[in-house]
């Protein structure tokens, strides 16, 4: 009865790529292969003041950014975007700023309390 | 003179006289679209769901976003459709249905000279399928509305970016996307390039009043607590 009334909860759904989980797992892994042996050429190209080592970690944090995701729909969205900015990379068609907007280096982060705020000048 | 012109003019633009702010219908074209409307679901009763014939005489077809390629492909090679181009590929965000995006197809019949509209609804996660095959002028519009409101076509050919800058993030389109966005660009001189930052409003966002601050009905003026309305007893009953 329960069986039942779950597999009816559960809506037949168009895949986007994948059909199943190991589909989606072998998309992201092959994605994340494909930028990283990308990112030294990145580094050499684009005359970027980051070092491959950097490069590399930023790439695994941007990944991990989404490793909450189950969802296998969402996952091929993810790796199509994540290709698409492959792409885009490989081809030079984005430019130092562009590459540089991942490491977010002239962000300042917010303060986090009440006092720090007051010393930068913020309104509480 | 003058008079005498009016009266040669005047028959003319007798019609549109009677009543000038009403668009004037045309009987005869909405039956021929009713028909022809008729005609395309009958032909595609696995596809259409709906068919409407708008107040202003156009004609919208609602299909099933499984449907697109077949019924496009159908309206396009049937000798009495023949809607050879494609004018447009619209989409539509509405938050609150289950499908919250609807792409609107606007095909126009050189043949013919009447327009069509075919209508198909997806949501965030499931692709519809290009009308690139079909109509190559399609490509285009529907990297537009990938760019803009995030939907993905299956088996296009040449899918990405068309509007945004490399590097954006999100679909602006999208009605939950703010109008302010979520980053600004500027010119940093200390890394001698531009730079994205996190946008920071100096104020909050302001919804502006655009009534008037004049009076502009003074019969109808509510009046504030401890004002008394005076007015000639033979007008109005006293309450």
């Amino acid at each position: 009865m329960a069986g039942r009334a779950i597999q009816q909860g559960v809506k037949q759904v168009k895949p986007i790529l994948s059909t199943n989980h190991a589909e989606a797992k072998r998309r992201v892994l092959n994605l994340y292969k494909a930028w990283y042996r990308h990112v030294p050429y990145v580094v050499k190209d684009f005359d970027v003041p980051i070092t491959v080592k950097q490069g590399r970690e930023k790439l695994r944090e941007l990944f991990m950014k989404n490793k909450h995701v189950t969802d296998i729909r969402t996952i091929d969205l993810l790796v199509i975007k994540g290709q698409m900015d492959l792409v885009e990379t490989a081809g030079i068609w984005k430019q130092r700023p562009h590459i540089m907007m991942y490491f977010q280096d002239t962000v300042n982060p917010r303060p986090p309390g009440f006092l720090e705020k007051f010393y930068e000048g913020h309104d509480p | 003179m003058a008079s005498r012109l009016c009266r040669a003019i005047r028959p003319v633009a007798n019609f549109a006289r009677k009543q000038p702010t009403v668009r004037p219908s045309n009987p005869l074209l909405k039956k021929q679209m009713k028909d022809f409307g008729t005609y395309i679901a009958e032909c595609l009763p696995k596809f259409v769901q709906r068919v409407d014939v708008t107040y202003t005489d156009e004609l919208e077809i609602m299909i099933h976003p499984d449907g697109v390629v077949p019924v496009l492909t159908f309206l396009k090679d049937h000798t009495n459709a023949q809607f050879l181009s494609i004018a447009d590929i619209a989409g539509v965000d509405v938050p609150t249905r289950e499908y919250r995006f609807e792409i609107v197809y606007n095909l126009l019949s050189l043949r013919y000279n009447t327009r069509v509209r075919v209508k198909t609804y997806t949501d965030e996660l499931t692709p519809v399928d290009s009308a690139c095959e079909v109509y190559a002028g399609a490509n285009w519009y529907e990297r537009e509305i990938w760019d803009m409101y995030g939907v993905f076509f299956a088996n296009h050919p040449d899918l990405r970016r068309i509007l945004t800058d490399y590097g954006f993030e999100g679909h602006p389109f999208r009605k939950d996307f703010p109008l302010s966005g979520y980053v600004e660009v500027r010119y940093d001189d200390e890394v001698k390039r531009c730079v994205v930052e996190p946008i920071e409003l100096t104020q909050e966002f302001r919804k502006f009043e655009y009534s008037t601050p004049w009076e502009t009905f003074p019969t109808y003026r509510k009046l504030e607590a401890g004002e008394e309305e005076v007015k000639p007893e033979s007008t109005e009953p006293k309450k």
